[in-house]
């Protein structure tokens, strides 16, 4: 009853929180914007008997591919659901943070860890049942009669759609798990979007030793269910891979879970 | 009725209280004066169960606030400003903490006439002045109609009608019998307003008592006031 009611604490919080939005939205329209671009210049090479250049116009490989930019939206949801409690008002409204209200508003603290992390996983995958088919729809579209369709009986659609909504959620709550230790967004936020985004530092690390494979977001990183061919050889199959990642996710929530029921709030 | 009893709370070396124990009654106001960093804050964080306390017990009806079995009906707290997240609107604010206590939506429209912000209630906390912060905090304090009110220097930052308005409302939760305990570092704040003062200094209780009590053979509150914390080995009026 009381975590029910901590619940919809959280989901009320979390769906008048702009900041949590804004991560819907950098994941929907970001990967339908890489999608069309992808899909737009594959057409033209194709078109201009130059198809090497792009791959094959196939509509998920089109739309797969923007598929770990989404990772940003999610590292924000899952950073901002902590990072928004600890926000300090400007001083000249008196200081303070919502983190007063909310253990006021709610004393179990382990029932506020347990709704945030279910908030991040259900706006996460809430976000991909969104985003998916809109990649998949854009990639159609903009393929055009150069769309190479799935071969029939084939799971690829469904399964990379899956494999990618599970590495989103647990990079949303390891993000989760990081920020309640932090108590701050800043570090995860850099960390985490620096890293999916702009340069993959564990990718670099993978060069120094075989044990940056085992990093979370390298440990996952076959749940996008990219060729074999087209991504960095090496480290760990989608099944132990993606155990891995969700294992690093339980940790962090687990060492935030800790902190945020030790420390003075 | 809140009980205090010999709290302890150190941040390293240094001690923030030293065992530190006072009663807010009900149907009386008490005011937990001290000038800033004094340990008035850090007294009410550990009754609402937000910081940890080394040593003592602080208890509200015979209860920690954390075992509260209706938290915000049972005691309406302030801190400091609004307590509420800059980018959320006062109305959405109060309606998750309505949701926490399982107080129906109705109450938030009616705090928010009862402390003069629905007006205010579909804007952004972000554009909000200290008077503003305040109201809303108290709002969220009043939400769940507690018995016990609990607030961290509420005057602070209200113009001089916000002022004579929380005094009204503070009175007359005390005289309805409801137990109200607000901290103050301004004399002037709580001389006519409080029944009871709990005086701390350096974290230890120096004084407590009615008004006149602490006032004694002082001029006024106020020469009282630093009589006693100037000297924190002071003892009038039943002090610690």
């Amino acid at each position: 009853m009381r975590l029910l009611r901590a619940l919809a604490v959280e989901f009320g919080k979390a769906a008048t929180l702009p900041a949590v939005w804004i991560g819907v939205a950098v994941t929907v329209l970001g990967t339908a914007a890489v999608t069309l671009l992808n899909a737009v210049q594959t057409a033209r090479a194709v078109r201009a008997g130059t198809p090497e250049r792009y791959g094959t116009p196939s509509i998920s490989e089109t739309a797969y591919a923007a598929a770990p930019l989404g990772t940003v939206g999610a590292v924000v949801i899952g950073v901002v659901v902590v990072s928004s409690e600890y926000a300090a008002n400007s001083p000249d409204a008196g200081g303070g943070r919502q983190i007063a209200t909310s253990c006021l508003a709610v004393p179990m603290r382990l029932h506020a860890v347990v709704a945030k992390a279910v908030v991040v996983l259900v706006f996460v995958l809430g976000t991909a049942l969104l985003a998916f088919p809109a990649c998949l729809g854009i990639s159609r579209l903009a393929l055009g009669d150069v769309a190479v369709l799935e071969p029939p009986g084939s799971s690829a659609l469904f399964t990379r759609a899956l494999g990618s909504a599970v590495y989103w959620t647990l990079m949303g709550l390891l993000a989760t798990g990081i920020s309640l230790v932090c108590r701050s967004g800043v570090v995860p936020l850099i960390v985490l979007i620096v890293n999916s985004s702009v340069v993959s530092v564990s990718l670099l690390l993978t060069n120094l030793t075989p044990l940056a494979h085992w990093l979370p977001d390298m440990a996952g990183r076959n749940l996008f269910g990219f060729d074999a061919d087209s991504v960095v050889p090496g480290g760990l199959d989608v099944v132990p891979g993606g155990v891995v990642m969700a294992a690093w996710s339980v940790v962090a929530l687990v060492a935030g879970a800790i902190a945020f029921l030790r420390r003075d709030a | 009725m809140i009980v205090i009893d010999s709290l302890v709370k150190r941040h390293g070396a240094r001690t923030v209280l030293d065992r530190v124990s006072f009663e807010a009654r009900p149907g009386h106001v008490t005011a937990f004066l001290g000038a800033n960093g004094a340990g008035k804050s850090s007294t009410l964080r550990i009754l609402l169960g937000l910081d940890r306390a080394h040593a003592g017990t602080a208890l509200i009806d015979g209860q920690p606030y954390r075992t509260l079995r209706h938290p915000s009906r049972t005691v309406g707290a302030m801190l400091d400003g609004s307590g509420a997240h800059r980018s959320r609107t006062a109305r959405n604010h109060l309606a998750w903490v309505a949701a926490a206590g399982g107080i129906p939506r109705r109450r938030i429209g009616e705090v928010l006439e009862q402390v003069g912000l629905t007006d205010a209630a579909r804007r952004r906390v972000s554009g909000f002045s200290l008077g503003m912060a305040q109201r809303l905090g108290l709002a969220a304090a009043l939400l769940g109609e507690p018995d016990t009110l609990v607030l961290d220097e509420p005057v602070n930052g209200l113009d001089p009608d916000g002022i004579r308005w929380i005094r009204t409302v503070l009175r007359s939760h005390a005289d309805a019998g409801g137990t109200v305990l607000l901290s103050s570092h301004l004399m002037g704040e709580v001389e006519g307003l409080a029944d009871r003062l709990v005086v701390i200094a350096q974290g230890k209780v120096v004084a407590t008592g009615t008004v006149d009590e602490i006032t004694g053979a002082h001029a006024n509150l106020e020469d009282a006031f630093f009589a006693l914390t100037g000297r924190p080995d002071a003892t009038v009026g039943g002090g610690r």
